[in-house]
């Protein structure tokens, strides 16, 4: 008999996972696979089911249908205490009557470690999270990323299995978030644990994770490497909440090669990345970085004229009204104009283009 | 979204800003005519002896003699007592309103506060309908179930005192509790159980701690209102002395004032430490 079943798959595995309160659908049937040592970061709207799939996982909440394993184990009738895991909440959770070394050494004496052991540990938490010497303040008397980096701390101290992370940075500033982005995936990457992140902030869950998995009405609608999901969405719904995408709706051209769309003067023809079956309807996506714009009106692509020019510093954002196609579209284009402006501007005319491969072909969904 | 750090303003600061001082007049007036000088009057009645000489004699007399000291510690734990079964009753019931009684809260606080809306000579003459000789409580372990042969001698006992002061101070205890506790973010309890703690554990080590401050604030009040309490005691209590009945005797039957006047100093004194005691414990926490 071979004994290879169980111990099979290594980190976090949820199979067929199901939960409802009352009437609401929370999470729909939801499969993940967080591998060894990997961070998945769980991004959707508000309402989504991210906080749910993490309490399931945490034990805070027990799903109605499907399997939880952590390296094979299934922890679905364990109690949180026993599951040995690490949590870090949006609002921090120190224990205000607890010193920022006791909130570290919490897990560690809950465990029955020494105090010297212990105290050891705290230390070296502390050295790792750069509050040397903070050790004897309470959590109030830190500022909101400090309070982080103990939170952080005081999870990972008790060496945990699986790392949660609800939100961790959303009560942070944006140039203190995005520190703090690089300092948690350092540290989870060096300490090789395996996290799953939840978060709504697409570039968060982008700068950190190996594997986004984008959720929607309780169902994860696609999982891959951050930079796969982005240029490789398969439905309109992850184009449209992963960055933006301009969605063209239509039917293939009998040759297979173009989409045809309505438009007020007739249709009008876009080219597709690769052949299709003819006469099939299709939705197309172009990510607005990889619109192309040009002064004057030129022989191929869509005449658009420039009413909405925004400059966002690295890059300039213009919306164009596409006549041909009766609605407007949004174009990035990096910023290269002249100093103090953008390049385009208000009112002119302008010929919008793209690459056939740029645009990918999304389901419905 | 309940913020749970312990920041505070220094409260001397806020308060001088608040508004102008000649605002407080009225109330200062009020507390000064009303307050402060009957009870400088007081003091000063227990410290003058009968021929008008100043005596510290009744006040060593009230700290010396055996009868006496014993109706003090006798007032003092009958307090801590009616103190301490508030917080036993009074800590679960505040924890249930609080974690599990989710839509049925407003009407467990009706049932908590009815019993205040009732006088309170009701409410001691209720007492005595359930457990007098043929009252409720002897009828029904007597006649209807058989149980006794003959009706217990349940009035007129400390115990039952105990139980009517428990009974109207519990309320304050619950209300202290939960207030504090509705403050607590359960993500606190969650992080110390993702952390290896099992309920038990999480409850004295995170729950309990945060809430002291409830059950500070609900055992000064339940202590204070007990310790001054007459009424139940007169009624229910069997002849159980305290300072409060020892106070209403020397006005009534010795006559003697100064006496009375020097044991509600006495009285004054066991509230104020109270209430010391509770500035400190506030203090010590605000760290
Ligand atoms: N305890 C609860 N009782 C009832 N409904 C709940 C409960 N918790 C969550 N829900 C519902 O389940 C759904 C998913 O909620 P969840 O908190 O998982 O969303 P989320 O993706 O974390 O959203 P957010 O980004 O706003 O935190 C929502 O419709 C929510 O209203
Ligand atoms: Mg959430």
């Amino acid at each position: 008999m071979t004994v290879v079943g169980a111990r099979l798959n290594k980190g976090l595995v949820l199979t067929g996972i199901h939960k409802s309160y009352g009437k609401v659908a929370a999470v729909k049937n939801l499969d993940l696979h967080v591998d060894d040592g990997e961070l998945v970061a769980l991004l959707g709207p508000s309402g989504c089911g991210k906080t749910t799939t993490l309490r399931m996982v945490a034990g805070f909440e027990t799903p109605d249908a499907g399997t939880i394993e952590i390296d094979g184990e299934e922890i679905s009738a364990l109690p949180p205490h026993k599951r040995r895991l690490g949590m870090v909440f949006q609002n921090y959770s120190l224990f205000p009557h607890r010193t920022v070394a006791e909130n570290i050494g919490f897990g560690l004496r809950m465990a029955g470690m020494a105090k010297s052991a212990r105290d050891a540990k705290i230390n070296e938490m502390l050295d790792l999270v750069q509050l040397q010497g903070r050790g004897d303040v309470y959590p109030s008397k830190l500022s909101g990323g400090q309070q982080q980096r103990v939170a952080l701390a005081r999870s990972l101290v008790v060496n945990p299995k699986v790392l949660l992370l609800d939100e961790p940075l959303g009560a942070l500033d944006k140039s203190l978030r995005e520190s703090m982005q690089f300092e948690i995936r350092g540290m989870q990457r060096r300490l090789g644990i395996t996290a799953l992140l939840v978060t709504h902030d697409q570039e968060e869950a982008m700068s950190m994770a190996d594997k986004v998995a984008v959720m929607n009405g309780g169902r994860i609608l696609q999982i891959g490497a951050p930079a796969d999901i982005y240029d490789r969405p398969k439905s309109r719904f992850v184009a449209e909440f992963l960055g933006a995408s301009n969605i063209y709706e239509g039917h293939v051209s009998d040759d297979g090669g173009s989409l045809v769309t309505p438009g007020p003067q007739g249709p009008v023809r876009l080219h597709l990345p690769e052949a299709q079956k003819a006469g099939q309807s299709l939705l197309l996506s172009v990510r607005p970085e990889r619109m192309v714009l040009t002064l004057g009106e030129a022989s191929a692509g869509l005449a658009a004229r420039v009413v909405g020019a925004v400059f966002r510093g690295n890059y300039a954002a213009y919306q164009v009204e596409v006549p041909a196609l009766g609605r407007e579209l949004f174009v990035y284009r990096q910023a290269d104009g002249p100093l103090g402006s953008t390049t385009y501007h208000l009112g002119q005319v302008v010929t919008l283009d793209w690459a056939a491969q740029d645009g990918v072909i999304v389901s419905a969904e | 979204m309940s913020d749970t750090s312990l920041q505070k303003t220094s409260p001397g600061r806020r308060m001088r800003l608040l508004a102008p001082p000649f605002l407080a007049l009225p109330a200062v007036l009020f507390l000064v005519v009303f307050f402060v000088m009957p009870l400088i009057d007081n003091g000063m009645r227990s410290v003058i002896s009968n021929d008008g000489g100043f005596t510290l004699s009744r006040y060593v007399s009230l700290l010396t003699d055996g009868f006496y000291l014993w109706i003090i510690a006798q007032t003092v734990l009958l307090s801590a007592g009616v103190t301490i079964i508030s917080i036993m009753i009074g800590y679960p019931v505040a924890y249930f309103l609080v974690r599990k009684a989710g839509r049925f809260s407003g009407l467990i606080i009706f049932l908590l506060i009815a019993p205040l809306l009732t006088s309170i000579i009701m409410r001691t003459f209720g007492w005595q309908v359930l457990f007098a000789r043929r009252g409720l409580v002897n009828n029904l372990l007597v006649d209807q179930l058989g149980i006794l042969s003959a009706p217990l001698r349940l009035t007129n006992s400390p115990e039952i005192a105990i139980a009517a002061l428990v009974h109207v101070l519990v309320p304050f205890m619950v209300l202290s509790i939960a207030t504090v506790l509705q403050g607590i973010d359960t993500r606190l309890e969650e992080s110390a159980k993702i952390l290896g703690a099992n309920r038990l554990r999480t409850f004295f080590e995170v729950t309990l701690p945060l809430s002291l401050d409830g059950i500070g604030t609900g055992a000064i009040l339940v202590f204070m209102i007990a310790n001054g309490s007459f009424v139940t005691l007169v009624l229910l209590g069997g002849g159980m002395q305290t300072l409060p009945l020892m106070i209403y005797q020397q006005f009534n039957t010795t006559r003697d004032f100064g006496m009375a006047s020097a044991m509600s100093m006495i009285l004054l004194v066991i509230a104020v430490s109270c209430l010391f005691l509770q500035l400190r414990l506030v203090r010590r926490k605000g760290t």
